[in-house]
């Protein structure tokens, strides 16, 4: 029996479509249990019809030899001294003792302890002396099995003992050993199929809870992460499921904040909408030119500031974590500020503020580069817009300890202390500024700086302003 | 016709007065939720636009206060989060209407004015007095079939003398409808609105009479 015919396809426990668990192969769970089962049991088999044949050879030659030696003797037995005469008459029954219908061929010989003939074959190979069981010996171009049996006759002198030889030809030993091997044979034959099935139906019974964990985890939408429960399932099998609700867990545990994201985004994204919105009508129906003007002038700054506003949320949402491949970029952050810088001067240009930078070189951090450059330009943004129209912003880069840290300090209005640690939340707004920031660019400061392993921390600046401190692991070397 | 609304973000308060204003309302505007208060305490407004995410005191606390109070003016609450439960929640608290952002304006208005109505217990958008005439859907006064030119603060004054056409407005009523609070309410410049207004009804089969003392009336002649 070849494995693939014991689990091959036509016993698959459900009509669905095959999946790995049914493919036949070495992937299939109850392909492997069979054979690891079925394989040895076949060895076994073998050496035990090794053994078995051994045995049946040796317990042929044995009942051979005692037939052999029944003949003889019962040859021997009528042997007897008439009148000084020794007369030799073979009983029919001596030969008949072969007749097992295999045909077989009986030889006989008695003769004299001097060895004379008294009948039989005179030819006839006579074992060795010494010999404790039958011999074997061609005859004829025919191999016999061949006994000798010494018997004392009464009164015959120098003639007692009388030997008396049989031999017949090997046929109906033959057919007893093959007999006596066919027989264990079919037993063993039998014992592997019973013990293949057995463990097949074990397998299935085994594997019914994997198989309905299985059709449990293919059956549900595509939305469902409720957890799963195979309450049959065996303690092996538990630690799988656990697992699998765990990670789907895990899954709508993000689900749902992405969903939240959404929602919040979509939100944010209503009042500008609105706002865009009616300026189109007041400008549809101002007749005045410098009105229409400055309506469109004021879409425009609406247009623009949405369109900002959409880009900090692509930002906000590509800083997740699991959003983006991590990075391990080394970048020099005053490289960095400067670069930030030089993008952002037009604004603090256009507000008349002082934007300066102040930097050691050689402070490198390591992280996803363009979040990290995305990280500065919200700082400092967020002093440009917050920060007193024609005041000061400094951005500050040195290395502490094992810390880089970047310092960027505006002279605004700053943050009450009770608002601080909101400022972080995704679009919170300080209630008493009139600016129309998103609420999302210090979300997105944190989202970076929790991604690269730093902190933020907010303080008073020298001259009442904000004070936003963000110290990054120092790269090494 | 005088309007309070609340809305925090400053630009579109802002745009949203100014369009209101040229469809000829008097708008008040605040951005927090105390100024709300305030306002509704003191002015006197025929409709209230309310956004729900205040700072200092909630849009919905406005509203139950409001309520609390017994003041029956009709509020639109106006907010960016039109959740069922949101809308609900909005409604249970004595809004009279909701509405969602973005909106067009042209609802909003529509809103406004089925909120008027109501208010007004009239079914019919257009009333007259004599042969003068209100469409509120337009918001413009006619003279038999000829529209009347009229400046804002002519509008507002003739809109409030006409809502209680054959009842006496005092001077006092008659400016707090016309002024909004960043105006200087000058009562004597309230005369020379009703005077310009009683020019501009010259010939027309309705007048504003004045008692003296008491206020003004606007009468439909025989």
């Amino acid at each position: 029996m070849t494995p693939a015919e014991g689990a091959g396809p036509a016993r698959k426990p459900t009509r669905k479509p095959r999946s790995r668990l049914d493919l036949p192969g070495s992937r299939s769970l109850r392909l492997q249990l069979l054979s690891w089962v079925v394989v040895p049991l076949i060895g076994l088999v073998a050496v035990n019809l090794w053994t078995s044949s051994r045995s049946a050879f040796a317990t042929a030659n044995l009942v051979t030899d005692r037939v052999l030696l029944g003949s003889a003797r019962t040859i021997a037995e009528q042997v007897t001294m008439t009148e000084g005469v020794l007369d030799a008459t073979v009983p029919p029954a001596a030969i008949e003792m072969f007749d097992t219908g295999d045909r077989d061929s009986v030889y006989y010989r008695v003769e004299t302890a001097e060895g004379r003939l008294l009948t039989g074959y005179p030819d006839l190979p006579i074992p060795p002396e010494q010999a404790k069981a039958g011999t074997e010996a061609v005859y004829r171009d025919r191999m016999l099995r061949l006994r000798s049996y010494s018997h004392p006759i009464f009164g015959a002198g120098k003639d007692s003992p009388i030997r008396v030889t049989v031999g017949v030809t090997l046929s109906g030993r033959d057919a007893l050993e093959r007999h006596l091997w066919v027989s264990s044979f079919a037993q063993q034959v039998a014992l592997v199929v019973i013990a293949g099935i057995l463990v097949l139906i074990g397998l299935r019974r085994g594997l019914a809870p994997l198989l309905k964990l299985r059709d449990a985890v293919r059956s549900r939408g595509k939305a469902d992460l409720a957890p799963i429960d195979v309450p049959e399932a065996q303690t092996e099998i538990r630690p799988l499921i656990d697992a699998l609700n765990a990670y789907m867990d895990r899954v709508r545990a993000q689900m749902a904040a992405q969903r939240r994201f959404v929602a919040n985004a979509a939100h944010q994204l209503r009042t500008p909408l609105a706002l865009l919105s009616t300026q189109a009508a007041y400008a549809q129906r101002e007749i005045g030119a410098d009105a229409r003007g400055e309506a469109l002038a004021a879409i425009q700054a609406s247009t623009r500031r949405l369109a900002r506003l959409a880009e900090q949320l692509l930002t906000l949402s590509r800083a997740e974590p699991g959003s983006r491949r991590p990075r391990a970029d080394r970048i020099d952050l005053a490289d960095a500020c400067r670069e930030v810088l030089e993008r952002l001067a037009p604004i603090a240009v256009d507000r008349g503020i002082d934007l300066g930078l102040e930097a050691e070189d050689g402070v490198g951090v390591v992280g996803d580069a363009t979040m990290l450059k995305e990280m500065i330009a919200n700082l400092v943004d967020n002093a440009l817009r917050y920060g007193r129209p024609g005041g000061s912003v400094a951005v500050e880069v040195c290395a502490r300890k094992e810390m880089a840290v970047l310092t960027v300090t505006d002279d605004g209005p700053g943050i009450p202390e009770a608002e601080r640690e909101h400022v972080f939340e995704r679009f919170y707004r300080i209630s008493e500024t009139g600016a129309e920031g998103s609420g999302i660019g210090l979300a997105i400061v944190r989202e970076v700086a929790d991604n690269a392993g730093g902190k933020i921390v907010l303080s008073d600046g020298v001259s009442g302003g904000l004070c936003v401190e963000v110290s990054l692991p120092l790269a090494a070397g | 016709m005088r309007l309070l609304l609340v809305e925090d973000n400053r630009d579109l308060a802002d745009w949203l007065a100014r369009t209101l204003r040229q469809a000829n309302y008097v708008v008040d505007v605040v951005h927090d939720g105390e100024d709300a208060e305030h306002a509704l305490a003191v002015g006197e407004h025929a409709l209230v636009i309310l956004d729900l995410a205040l700072p200092k005191l909630g849009g919905l606390d406005v509203l139950k206060r409001l309520r609390a109070r017994g003041n029956s003016v009709p509020v639109i609450v106006l907010t960016a989060n039109a959740s069922l439960d949101n809308r609900v929640r909005g409604l249970n608290a004595g809004a009279d209407d909701y509405l969602a952002k973005p909106f067009e304006i042209e609802e909003l208005e529509a809103r406004i004015r089925a909120q008027i109505r109501r208010a007004s217990n009239r079914t019919e958008p257009v009333a007259s007095c004599g042969d003068l005439s209100f469409d509120s859907n337009t918001r413009l006064f006619k003279l038999g079939e000829d529209v009347l030119a009229l400046t804002p603060r002519e509008h507002a004054v003739l809109e409030q003398l006409f809502i209680k056409a054959g009842h006496t407005v005092s001077k006092g009523a008659l400016s707090s409808a016309v002024y909004d609070f960043e105006t200087d309410a000058d009562p004597s410049a309230i005369e020379i609105y009703v005077h310009r207004v009683r020019k501009k009804l010259e010939g027309a089969r309705v007048r504003i009479v004045t008692l003296r003392g008491l206020g003004y009336l606007l009468k439909a002649e025989a």
